[in-house]
């Protein structure tokens, strides 16, 4: 139990420190940071979702996502959501599969208002890439995570993976 | 999750923001009382930016998963301090 908890407590520490440079990487180059912080995403991604066991039906491959961060302790949780007026959970769009998803721990989020960041910015595109990675691995698609609305408490983002 | 989201009418000066900056649509106008309700508090993700935005403090959510800080470390905030 303390094992976790320190852990826990080295991650923050580090996820502190990554907003700061993500911030200050914004301020030094501007848009360029969105890209390097979706990169790095793709390989966190990747490498923990290695080994995982490759699937097509989004639903479990969501799962598998969402248990690879459980399983290293990660603060980025999420959950597929859809509105009264909406039919289903996932939907078949032009692009490929879209989902809605509901975030609420985030780790980014948390380390972000810890020094007064704003939100949206390249760390949240770190996220994306997360998705990118690890999808790629689990189901052999490409994808795609838009930040629809970045709240104080929780985060509303869009899915679509693609078809082909 | 089965949450309650409560708009104090003593409270809403229907300014309408809580409207325009829900991504889930829950808030609607009454034009009758020109009051903000809520429409479908089933679609209410919690954001809580409603609550953060609203000049008057009318709206409260009850049973909703609030997030877990990070703890606060003195020392390793005046660390951080020197790169901000």
């Amino acid at each position: 139990m303390e094992a976790t908890s320190d852990k826990r407590l080295a991650l923050q520490d580090a996820m502190v420190f990554l907003g700061a440079i993500a911030s200050g990487t914004e301020q030094a180059i501007g848009a360029s940071a969105n890209s390097i912080s979706y990169l790095a995403g793709v390989n966190l991604g990747k490498k923990l979702s290695s080994g995982v066991p490759r699937t097509l039906d989004i639903a479990a491959a969501l799962q598998a996502t969402r248990d690879v961060l459980e399983k290293n302790d990660y603060l980025w949780l999420f959950e597929p959501f859809k509105t009264h007026d909406q039919e289903a959970l996932y939907r078949e769009v032009e692009e490929g599969t879209e989902v809605m998803l509901v975030f609420r721990d985030c780790m980014i989020r948390q380390s972000l208002f810890r020094f007064g960041h704003s939100q949206k910015g390249s760390l949240c595109n770190m996220m994306y890439g997360f998705f990118a990675g690890a999808l790629q691995n689990i189901m052999g698609r490409e994808s795609s995570l838009e930040i629809v609305h970045a709240g104080e408490n929780a985060c509303y983002k869009k899915l679509v993976v693609r078809n082909s | 999750m089965a949450l309650e989201i409560t708009v104090h009418e003593q409270s809403c000066r229907g300014c309408e923001l809580c409207i325009d900056i829900c991504p889930t649509k829950v808030f609607t106008r009454d034009e009758e009382k020109r009051l903000c309700t809520v429409a479908h508090a089933e679609d209410c993700i919690a954001c809580l930016s409603c609550t953060y935005i609203c000049p008057s403090g009318a709206i409260e959510h009850r049973d909703i998963h609030l997030v877990k800080n990070f703890y606060r470390d003195e020392e390793f905030c005046r660390k951080m301090g020197r790169f901000l």
